[in-house]
C-alpha cells in the first residue's frame, strides 16, 4: 500500500473535528484538574487529618489503578446506579478528578517550600486568613507549581487519546473511525501521530522556557 | 459476584499476561533508558541534540497513538513486517518506557554535585573510572526510585495493549463483564489487582533502594548519635 | 633516560631536573633550565566567562617547595588559579607550565593530549572548600580510591598508606566512618588526607576553611601547617585567614581585579606594602 494524498485531504477535515474535541477535553479536565487540585491542597492545609487522610485515599487509589479502567468503571457502573452521561462529560470528569489528585501533590509541595516567616508576616499585618490565602499563598504556591503542573497537563492531554474507547470522538477516536470504515489504516493513524507530536510543540515550548529562567 | 468467580481460570491467564508484559516491558526499558541518556550526555552536540529529538518523538504521541501505529499502519509500509499483537504492545511500551527512563537517568546523573567530579578530576581519577566509582553510585541513589514510580506507570500502561487484542487481565474482565453482566464486580476486582501488582513492584524498588551506597551512608549517618552532624552530610549530598 | 614518573617523588629537584631532559622541542636549553626552577609557572595567563575578565596576563611562579598564599577581595580571581593549575578549566590565553611542562600546548604548538595532561597534572594535588568527599563511601574508601584506580596499587598496600596518612590528620579511628558521620573540620581533614595519599609535588588548597566555623577552622589549618614544615612539597593557597597566611607563607600575592597588584614576603605585605589597595584591603579583613 503506497500514501495516497488524496486520500489524506479527505479525511482531514474530519480528523481535524477530532483536534477540536482534543483541545476541548484537554482544556475542559485540565481546568477541573488544576483547580480542583488547589482546592484539595488547600484542604489538606486547613483541615489537616481528615483533608489528608481523603486525598491520601484518592493519591493511593488513582496511583494504583490504570486511567481506563477507571473509565470503563465510570462509563458503565454509572447507568447502573441511575445516572445516564454522554461519554465526553464522563471522559473529562475521570481525567480530571485524577489529575486533580496529582496536582493536589504539586501544589502541597510547593506550599511546604513558602517559608514559615512569610505566614508570620501576614498574622503581623493583622491580615484574615482569607487575605492571606488568596493574595498571598495561592499566588505564590501557583507560581512555584507552575512547571510541574504544567507536565502534569502535558501527561494529561497524552493521556485523552485513550477516550475513545468510550467512543469520545478525539483525534484518536476519529483516526480509528475513519479507518476502520475505508479499511485504510496507514494514512489516519500516520497523521493522527503527527498532529499530536504538532500539538505538543507548544507544551514543550513553555516547559523550556520555565527551564531557562530557573537555570 | 459468584458467577464472576467462576471464570477465575480465564482472568488467572489474563493476569499472567498482563505480569508478562509488564515484566518484559520494565526489564527491556531499562538498558534502553541507560543507552539513550548516555546518548543525550555524549560530549557531541549533534548526537545530544539527536537523542534528545528522538526521545521527545517517542513520547509525543501517546503510547496508545504508538501501538495502533506498529500494529496498523507498519506493517503498510513496504518492507516492514506484520508484527503480533503480543510483540507490538511490548515493543511500543518497552520503546515509551526507555524514553520516559532516560530523562530520569540523565536528571539522577546531572543531579550528582559538580564538586565530586571536580574532586575525581584532582586525584587523576579517569573520566570512566570516576562514572563507575563516585558519579554513578551517587545517581542511583535518586535513579532508583525515580524508576520505580515509573515502573508502577509501566503496570498500568499495559491495560492499553487490550485495544490490538492482546488478552491480558483487562481484555479477559472485558470478556467477563459481556458474560455475567456483573459490571460492579468486575470492575472492582480489576481496580484491586492492577493496584497489587503496582504496590509490589513499588515495595520491590523500595527494597532496592536499601542496597544503594549512598542511602546505606545515610542511614550510617542517622544511626550515630551527632544530629547535627545530619544536616552536613545532607549538604556533602547534594 | 631517566622519565619524570619513575622518578621518586619525594624529591621535586630531581623529578624536575628529569622533567627538563625529557623535554624537547623549540625552547632554547637555557630556558628550559630556568622553567624547570619553577613548579608552577603561569606566563601571561588570562581567563574570561563571557564577556567577564577575571584574569588579566597574570605572571605568577611559584619554587619546588615554596609555600604561596593567594590574598585579596572575593571575586579578584584567586580560585581561578588555582581551577586553571588543577586543569578544571582552560585559560583564554597565555600557557601554564608544571616543572617545566605545558599542561596546554606541546612543543610544536598543538594543543596537549589527554594522555599527557594526565600524566602532567598527576604532580598537582587539590582541596576544595567544600571538601568534596564522596559521600557514599567510607573514609577509607574515599583514601584508596585513587591509588587503586589510577596508580593501579593493591588495595592493601593502599590501605597501609591510607591509614598512614589518616593517622597524620589524627583520623584513624574514623577510617569506617563515612563522610557524614564526621564534623566539618574532621571532613577537611581527610579531604588533606585523600589528596596527600597521591604524594603530589605541589598543594593547591582553596579556601579551605571558608565552609568552616571558626572553632573548627582550627585543626584543620594545624594539619597544613604540620604538612608545610615536614614536607617539600609546593604549596598554592587561597586563603582569607590572615594570620595563617602570613605564618606559613614564604612569598605573598595580593590580588585585585584578575591582577596581582603586590608581591612579597609575608613580613612586608603585612607590615610596610608598597599600595595603597593593599593597605586598604588588610584594613578592612583585620578590623574585621
Amino acid at each position: 500500500m503506497t500514501w495516497d494524498w488524496s486520500f489524506v485531504l479527505k479525511i482531514l477535515p474530519r480528523l481535524m473535528e477530532g483536534v477540536w474535541y482534543t483541545i476541548l477535553v484537554t482544556l475542559a479536565s485540565s481546568t477541573l484538574a488544576l483547580s480542583g487540585g488547589l482546592a484539595l491542597a488547600i484542604l489538606e492545609s486547613v483541615s489537616t487529618t481528615f483533608g489528608r487522610a481523603f486525598v491520601c485515599f484518592w493519591l493511593e487509589l488513582f496511583r494504583g489503578v490504570p486511567t481506563l479502567v477507571l473509565l470503563y468503571f465510570t462509563f458503565y457502573v454509572l447507568p447502573e446506579v441511575g445516572i445516564i452521561l454522554p461519554a465526553i462529560p464522563i471522559g473529562i470528569g475521570v481525567l480530571g478528578i485524577v489529575y486533580a489528585a496529582y496536582c493536589s501533590e504539586v501544589y502541597r509541595g510547593s506550599l511546604i517550600t513558602i517559608p514559615s516567616e512569610l505566614r508570620d508576616a501576614c498574622v503581623a499585618l493583622h491580615l484574615s486568613p482569607n487575605v492571606t490565602w488568596r493574595r498571598v499563598l495561592i499566588p505564590l504556591m501557583i507560581k512555584r507549581a507552575a512547571p510541574a503542573l504544567l507536565n502534569y497537563v502535558l501527561s494529561l492531554f497524552r493521556e485523552t487519546a485513550v477516550l475513545f474507547a468510550l467512543g469520545v470522538p478525539v483525534l484518536m477516536g476519529q483516526a480509528n473511525e475513519v479507518g476502520y470504515e475505508s479499511f485504510r489504516y496507514l494514512e489516519p493513524y500516520t497523521l493522527a501521530g503527527v498532529i499530536y507530536l504538532c500539538m505538543n510543540l507548544p507544551f514543550l515550548y513553555l516547559l523550556s522556557r520555565f527551564k531557562d529562567k530557573h537555570a | 459476584m459468584k458467577a464472576v468467580f467462576e471464570y477465575w481460570p480465564v482472568l488467572a491467564q489474563g493476569l499472567w499476561v498482563t505480569i508478562w508484559v509488564a515484566v518484559c516491558i520494565i526489564l527491556g526499558a531499562l538498558p534502553g533508558a541507560v543507552v539513550l541518556a548516555a546518548l543525550r550526555l555524549s560530549e557531541t552536540r549533534a548526537i545530544r541534540v539527536a537523542s534528545m529529538l528522538l526521545i521527545e518523538l517517542i513520547r509525543a504521541p501517546s503510547a496508545v497513538v504508538l501501538l495502533f501505529w506498529a500494529f496498523y499502519a507498519l506493517p503498510l509500509l513496504p518492507g516492514m513486517p506484520r508484527l503480533s499483537p503480543l510483540v507490538a504492545a511490548i515493543l511500543v511500551l518497552t520503546l515509551d518506557g526507555a524514553a520516559y527512563g532516560a530523562e530520569i537517568v540523565r536528571a539522577g546523573i546531572e543531579a550528582v554535585h559538580r564538586g565530586q567530579t571536580d574532586a575525581c578530576h584532582a586525584l587523576g581519577v579517569s573520566k570512566i573510572q570516576s562514572f563507575r566509582k563516585v558519579v554513578l553510585p551517587q545517581a542511583l541513589s535518586q535513579i532508583v526510585p525515580g524508576f520505580g514510580s515509573l515502573a508502577r506507570s509501566m503496570i498500568k500502561w499495559t491495560a492499553i495493549v487490550s485495544f490490538i487484542g492482546v488478552q491480558d487481565v483487562l481484555y479477559v474482565a472485558n470478556y467477563v463483564r459481556g458474560q455475567t453482566f456483573d459490571t460492579l464486580t468486575v470492575f472492582c476486582f480489576l481496580g484491586a489487582i492492577y493496584w497489587i501488582l503496582t504496590a509490589l513492584c513499588g515495595l520491590t524498588f523500595r527494597a532496592l533502594e536499601q542496597l544503594l551506597p549512598l542511602n546505606r551512608a545515610l542511614r550510617a549517618a542517622r544511626a550515630s548519635a551527632h544530629a547535627p552532624e545530619i544536616e552536613v552530610l545532607t549538604g556533602a549530598a547534594q | 633516560m631517566l622519565n619524570a614518573s619513575d622518578t621518586p617523588r619525594s624529591d621535586p629537584f630531581s623529578a624536575a631536573a628529569a622533567a627538563t631532559s625529557n623535554a624537547t622541542g623549540a625552547h632554547g636549553s637555557d630556558s628550559e633550565l630556568q622553567q624547570a626552577l619553577w613548579a608552577i609557572e603561569f606566563q601571561k595567563v588570562s581567563k574570561s566567562f563571557g564577556a567577564h575578565q577575571v584574569l588579566v596576563d597574570l605572571d605568577l611562579q611559584v619554587r619546588p617547595g615554596e609555600k604561596v598564599t593567594l590574598i585579596g577581595p572575593s571575586g579578584s580571581g584567586k580560585t581561578t588559579v588555582l581551577r586553571l593549575a588543577m586543569t578544571l578549566g582552560k585559560p583564554t590565553g597565555g600557557d601554564i607550565r608544571i616543572f617545566g611542562e605545558s599542561i596546554l600546548f606541546e612543543a610544536t604548538g598543538k594543543p596537549i593530549s589527554a594522555g599527557q595532561e594526565t600524566r602532567i597534572r598527576r604532580r598537582c594535588g587539590m582541596v576544595f572548600q567544600q571538601f568534596n568527599l564522596f559521600p557514599h563511601l567510607t573514609v577509607l574508601q574515599n583514601l584508596i580510591l585513587a591509588p587503586t584506580t589510577v596508580l593501579r596499587q593493591s588495595r592493601e598496600q593502599a590501605e597501609v598508606s591510607a591509614l598512614e596518612y589518616l593517622r597524620m590528620v589524627d583520623l584513624q579511628d574514623k577510617a569506617l566512618s563515612y563522610p557524614s558521620q564526621l564534623s566539618g573540620g574532621q571532613q577537611q581533614r581527610i579531604a588533606i588526607a585523600r589528596a596527600l595519599v597521591m604524594k603530589p609535588e605541589i598543594l593547591l588548597l582553596d579556601e579551605i576553611t571558608s565552609a568552616l566555623d571558626p572553632e573548627l577552622a582550627g585543626e584543620v589549618l594545624d594539619v597544613v601547617r604540620g604538612v608545610a614544615q615536614q614536607s617539600n612539597v609546593s604549596l598554592l593557597i587561597v586563603t582569607h585567614e590572615m594570620r595563617f597566611a602570613r605564618e606559613v607563607s614564604d612569598r605573598i600575592a595580593v590580588f585585585d581585579r584578575g591582577r596581582i597588584i603586590e608581591e612579597g614576603p609575608p613580613d612586608k605585605i603585612f607590615g610596610q606594602p608598597d599600595s595603597e589597595r593593599t593597605r586598604s584591603f588588610l584594613q578592612s579583613v583585620l578590623n574585621h
